[in-house]
């Protein structure tokens, strides 16, 4: 009898078919797990033990750097793992995205921004900063000295005038370092925070809002009120309480601060995003391949993972990259108003700070405009590029290749 | 043994404002081989009806009672995960409005091996080629490269037949068609239906086919179920029905096609499905309307000639049938 036939069919595919996806051992999910559990079993160590998990290869993390560990492990696994598994999919979209001026254009800045924050202190060293070299214009520019007392011109001295240097390509500030340094080092810091609470937040609103969205019903209900919730909390109050109180520069670590900004906001920040993706689910979730997958024999988790999740993707994108460039910027105003990094961290607005605080008085901060220039310049570059990225990635992942 | 019987179905849904009562009580039976035909209005539960045989119901889910009986097996208290090897593996299902029916994320390749993947234990190999030969087989041409398109690059024709293969991945022994021809211009239809005719032939499934176009009814079916208002009013041979419409809804839906004399439109609308109306569903627009047709339940079938049936009080021995609804005079 042919049902009889069906049901030791059913029998025999489900148990290994079903609830494994196909294979028998689903293994980046077993890596993301064996990483999670490495990470944790390290910063118990850190915990109770004292002193440095990582000895062995010599190297003390600082404190963001386990955010970083963090966002690291679950980008690989939700983020290059399916890019990599899909490239008939990503070369494609990556080739549109190069193939537009302002994708290549943000694309290029973001990636040459990743790299230098990421791997570039490895292989840049800076010199110290020489307080005789204080004040030196960019290259191309010259500075009007005559009237100066005690200024020291790297550059050629000509009828008063101090000219630029290669060797200083965007000058120097008032300690005599470089305002190429002081960009790169600010790069860095907003490079860490972006990543770190971007992939937190990201992962954390997929999450909620495609399980509230499809889930619906009380399960949405619980999940959209907790937002509700979360989202009267202000999270720059909370932020300067707990960098004050609890995450400050303990022990010498500097980027104490850093590390509890990013952690704050990425644990409370990200309800707006995870409402947006709930909308977006909830009209997909009557969408005719919905059904249509469902008609098929697809479970509920396949059908989240393999059609709800990447159709709420661009959705996704778009709203981490307009989320994370305006968190950059409270960072950079955080550090302008010395709530951030008491201690030199290094970010943008450090760098601006100092710009306007010129205590030797010879000089106006208008005449030492590349200080505030060059740094409000670069954060605007960078904040455009982060924003337009996201923008051009909605469209070049969006399959019809036209935006709408 | 017969393929799918469906008993005394009916289905339910809770709304905020009332229970909607979208099938009443309804039954057809299914033969392998064979083309049954739902036919009403939109909104008189045809959509519904066959969403319950394997409980593919939308959200909110409503509730089903009555049974549903596939190739001897009872679908209706099967678990959601003994369900899932039905849906595809042996019952696949067609849906309106193809565009809307293929993930635009994916290529309509990758979307038929997934459904073939679902439920065999092919590699990924072989499911492909086995995918590019439906694909062949549903009639797109140059298939090995058209795999690789995504569904925006079809025409709605290519597409529905995209959708066509992707029932097909597992070949099921059922196939329900939801109106599959709605969405296509006049042409496509017909090439569409010549398609379902030719795969029916070649591996004898039976197909339900969900259809308010009275003209692909007369193309493609076997035997016809008239619905209204979530009861079934006539249900018979696609010959019996056409020739000899023992229903006044029937009747009416026929005198709306163009062609048959002075177009005629049915006046009212369907009822409030959350109060349906006592006696006959039909009877507020009925033309041939009596006082007892508003009475107590739907009035029983009444036998026509052989199978062909009618639920209308007006073939009982005490009324007097109208010549409309007699012998026909063709």
């Amino acid at each position: 009898m042919p049902s009889k036939r069906l049901d030791d069919a059913a029998f025999a595919n489900i148990d290994w078919d079903e609830e494994a996806g196909g294979h028998s051992v689903h293994w980046p999910t077993v890596g993301l797990l064996a990483g999670l559990v490495g990470l944790a079993a390290a910063a118990v160590h850190k915990l109770r033990v004292g002193g440095t998990p990582f000895g062995f290869i010599g190297w003390e993390p600082p404190r963001i750097a386990w955010l970083l560990l963090l966002a690291g492990l679950l980008g690989l696994r939700y983020g290059l793992y399916p890019m990599v598994r899909d490239r008939d999919r990503t070369l494609p979209a990556l080739k549109r995205l190069f193939s537009r001026p302002v994708g290549a254009l943000s694309a290029g800045f973001v990636v040459l921004s990743l790299l230098f924050a990421l791997v570039g202190p490895e292989f840049i060293s800076w010199d110290y900063a020489k307080l005789a070299h204080a004040h030196q214009p960019p290259v191309f520019t010259r500075l009007r000295v005559e009237d100066v007392y005690a200024y020291n011109c790297v550059g050629e001295l000509a009828n008063g005038y101090c000219h630029g240097t290669w060797q200083y390509p965007l000058g120097t500030n008032r300690y005599g370092g470089s305002v190429v340094q002081r960009l790169f080092e600010g790069n860095i810091v907003a490079v860490k925070l972006a990543v770190s609470t971007a992939i937190v937040m990201g992962v954390v609103a997929m999450v909620v809002g495609t399980v509230a969205g499809y889930a619906g019903g009380l399960t949405d209900t619980v999940l959209m009120s907790y937002v509700d919730i979360q989202q009267t909390i202000p999270a720059l109050v909370i932020y300067l309480v707990v960098a004050t109180l609890f995450l400050g520069n303990i022990g010498g670590v500097e980027d104490g601060k850093l590390f509890s900004l990013a952690l704050v906001f990425g644990l409370l920040d990200w309800g707006g995003i995870a409402r947006v993706v709930r909308s977006d689910v909830l009209t997909r979730r009557s969408a005719g391949y919905i059904r249509a997958a469902k008609a098929v024999g697809a479970t509920d988790r396949h059908v989240l993972r393999r059609h709800v999740v990447p159709n709420a993707m661009p959705t996704l994108v778009t709203a981490l990259t307009r989320r994370i460039p305006l968190l950059v910027l409270i960072q950079i105003a955080l550090a302008y108003l010395a709530l951030n990094s008491a201690t030199g961290g290094g970010s943008l607005g450090e760098t601006l700070r100092s710009s306007f605080t010129d205590p030797s008085g010879a000089l106006a901060w208008t005449d030492l405009w590349w200080l505030t220039a060059i740094p409000i310049l670069f954060t605007v570059v960078f904040v455009l590029a982060y924003s337009l990225l996201g923008d051009e990635l909605r469209d070049v992942l969006d399959p019809k290749g036209v935006s709408r | 043994m017969t393929l799918l019987s469906v008993e005394d179905l009916s289905v339910t849904f809770d709304a905020e404002t009332g229970t909607v009562h979208a099938v009443s009580g309804i039954d057809f039976t299914i033969e392998r081989g064979e083309t049954v035909c739902l036919v009403g209005e939109s909104g008189s539960g045809k959509t519904v009806a066959c969403e319950s045989v394997t409980q593919l119901l939308p959200t909110p889910p409503g509730s089903i009672d009555g049974t549903v009986t596939f190739d001897g097996e009872e679908l209706t208290s099967k678990s959601e995960r003994a369900l899932r090897e039905y849906r595809g593996g042996r019952v696949g299902h067609i849906f309106q409005n193809p565009q809307d029916a293929l993930d635009p994320v994916y290529t309509v390749g990758s979307q038929v091996v997934e459904a073939i993947r679902l439920h065999r234990d092919d590699s990924k190999a072989e499911a492909k080629s086995r995918a590019i030969d439906l694909l062949d087989r549903v009639g797109i041409g140059n298939a090995d490269e058209r795999f690789h398109d995504y569904p925006h690059q079809f025409s709605g024709g290519m597409t529905q037949r995209v959708v066509i293969a992707i029932a097909l991945a597992c070949d099921p022994d059922l196939l329900i068609a939801d109106e599959p021809t709605t969405a296509l211009d006049v042409t496509i239809q017909a090439q569409v239906l010549d398609l379902l005719v030719d795969l029916q032939a070649e591996r004898g499934m039976g197909i339900l086919f969900v259809t308010h176009d009275l003209g692909v009814v007369a193309e493609i079916a076997d035997r016809v179920v008239v619905l209204y208002a979530g009861q079934v009013m006539e249900r018979g041979s696609v010959e019996q029905v056409f020739t000899r419409p023992s229903h006044p809804y029937t009747k009416a839906l026929l005198d709306c096609l163009p062609g048959r004399g002075a177009s005629a439109t049915i006046d009212g609308s369907l009822p409030d499905p959350k109060a349906p109306p006592t006696g006959c569903r039909f009877h507020p627009r009925c033309p041939h309307a009596v006082p007892a047709c508003e009475r107590g339940d739907s009035p029983p079938f009444a036998t026509v000639d052989g199978d062909h049936e009618a639920a209308c009080i007006l073939h009982e021995d005490p009324y007097e049938l109208p010549a409309t609804l007699g012998e026909t005079d063709e």
